[in-house]
């Protein structure tokens, strides 16, 4: 099966606004998405793993090598591949219903079409009823799923999401994570499911929902491992089990030492 | 002492200053030189009657909307042009920089020599000092977009006119729209100040004033009517106040996610 999201070769150094030092935030990143696959890419502070789904969204080009979306190389934002970010990224201007509609309506959907898709996702993601709120006025929880629902009211192939649910609290987040299962087709057909590049601090997070967990080490980020996990779906069933566990402590090990590193260097 | 006691506290000092005010006016027998309340009061009932106020008053907010209209449409696309190229903004801002520095009511001489002393060179004080804030605002209100908003907006298919209608426009309104409202206030501030100016050389000439500053001018030289002055003074406070508070209003209008 060909894959839905290759990276070659990646690599990207830029200039700090700050110092003016050349920065190597990526070097040598070479992986693959399938087109039903749900991929977590996880690693410590400064490890690069934003950068490198901004290259996947077509945010930037990377220094060397390329990423191909269906084997066709990526050379700007596309609506097929959907972004969500880590602060909402709403427009403060627009309602629920607004800002759910906006892919739509960019794509050239006329008022009642887009209206009715809108809607439909809106509901979706529980939050009829909100529809004439501003985001200002809704909780985190209901930002993150108006994002959502911004996202899938697109009907992209791709889901790239830049740690989503970093900012809400954790017991939303435990909420949030299998209403994204749910949408996502966890415990459905497996050929229902789109592919999904998951940006994530949280390692229990990653392999709660992966089906593999790409691990980034720092300055500069590259690929130390790739973790199949290979838990039964639906994952409701295996959220706190010894073998979640025993990825979780894997995974965790990878990172431990230059994690405990970030921290130093960003207190200092 | 309730809040509706608490509310109507003022007014018996205010009642006392205005009574204090006109006796010792009246003790001292100086009509032409001190103004009193029950004088005030009597210019306005005479300036409302006769038209001259409400003349004198919709001729000077008439040239100083003209003047912020013409402000904006130059500052606000050359702001939008600086804030989003930086060869533009690198050209054009030590021009600019030096400009803003001149007050504008150091132009007067040079608008009057220019542009006469009928209204047009009132109405370039006044679009001059409008400029400004305009510039200003709006470079910073395009720096202020968030780069995420719009990456969001392109990831979501958005091309060229729906990012700028759609993210960039509401993005930056409500800066520029604070921008307006300090133009309006500094307009109206130096329409004021260039009709003063101006209108010396109006009255010397006979003609009849066509400003409020204008009419001040006549009616310290020519009518000597000090009462008349402390009316103009309220009048051109009550118009600021109105200005402010009508600009807020459309602010909260035109942007209600704020």
């Amino acid at each position: 099966m060909d894959a839905k999201i290759e990276g070659r070769g990646l690599s990207k150094t830029y200039i700090s606004a700050r110092t003016g030092d050349q920065v190597e935030a990526l070097r040598d990143i070479s992986f693959r998405i399938m087109p039903n696959e749900f991929v977590s890419i996880v690693g410590p502070s400064g490890c690069g793993k934003s950068t490198l789904l901004s290259l996947v969204a077509g945010f930037a080009s990377p220094t060397t090598g390329e990423v191909l979306a269906d084997g066709v190389a990526i050379t700007g934002p596309d609506p097929r591949r959907g972004v969500m970010f880590q602060e909402y990224a709403l427009f403060p201007w627009r309602t629920v219903l607004g800002n759910v509609e906006f892919g739509p309506l960019a794509r050239g959907a006329g008022v009642e079409a887009r209206r009715a898709l809108a809607q439909r996702y809106i509901e979706m993601v529980g939050l009829a009823g909100f529809e004439g709120r501003y985001p200002h006025e809704l909780s985190g929880g209901m930002r993150q799923r108006c994002a959502l629902a911004r996202l899938l009211a697109n009907e992209p192939e791709v889901w790239l999401m830049d740690e989503p649910l970093a900012a809400v609290d954790l017991q939303t987040r435990n909420i949030l994570q299998d209403e994204l299962l749910r949408l996502w087709g966890d415990a459905g057909d497996p050929a229902s499911r789109r592919a999904v590049m998951f940006v994530t601090h949280g390692i229990d997070e990653a392999v709660y929902l992966s089906d593999r967990v790409i691990v980034l080490g720092r300055r500069p980020g590259q690929i130390k491992d790739v973790v199949a996990i290979n838990l039964p779906r639906p994952r409701r069933a295996v959220r706190n089990t010894a073998a979640a566990g025993k990825l979780i402590d894997h995974i965790w090990s990878l990172i431990r030492d230059e994690a405990a590193q970030a921290i130093v260097e960003e207190t200092s | 002492m309730t809040d509706a006691q608490r509310r109507w506290l003022p007014v018996p000092v205010l009642a006392t200053v205005l009574v204090l005010w006109e006796l010792a006016v009246r003790q001292s027998g100086q009509f032409m030189l001190y103004p009193y309340p029950s004088g005030v009061l009597a210019a306005a009932v005479r300036t409302i009657g006769d038209g001259s106020l409400l003349a004198a008053t919709s001729g000077s907010l008439y040239r100083v909307l003209l003047g912020f209209v013409i402000g904006g449409m130059v500052g606000v696309p050359l702001g939008v042009l600086m804030g989003s190229l930086q060869s533009v903004n690198r050209a054009m801002s030590p021009v600019i920089d030096s400009l803003r520095s001149i007050a504008p009511i150091a132009w007067i001489p040079m608008a009057m020599l220019w542009l006469g002393i009928r209204g047009k060179a009132a109405l370039f004080i006044v679009a001059y000092a409008a400029f400004f804030p305009f510039v200003v605002n709006t470079i910073q209100a395009v720096r202020l977009v968030d780069r995420n908003l719009v990456n969001a907006a392109r990831a979501l298919g958005a091309g060229r006119a729906l990012l700028a209608r759609a993210v960039i426009l509401p993005s930056s309104l409500p800066v520029i729209l604070t921008g307006a409202r300090i133009s309006l206030a500094f307009a109206w501030g130096a329409i004021i100040a260039a009709e003063l100016a101006m209108g010396i050389k109006v009255s010397a000439g006979g003609s009849a004033a066509v400003g409020l500053g204008q009419l001040m001018v006549s009616t310290l030289y020519i009518r000597r009517d000090v009462n008349g002055l402390v009316l103009y003074m309220i009048v051109v406070g009550v118009i600021s106040l109105l200005i402010d508070v009508a600009m807020r209003r459309l602010q909260r209008h035109l942007t209600p996610w704020r």
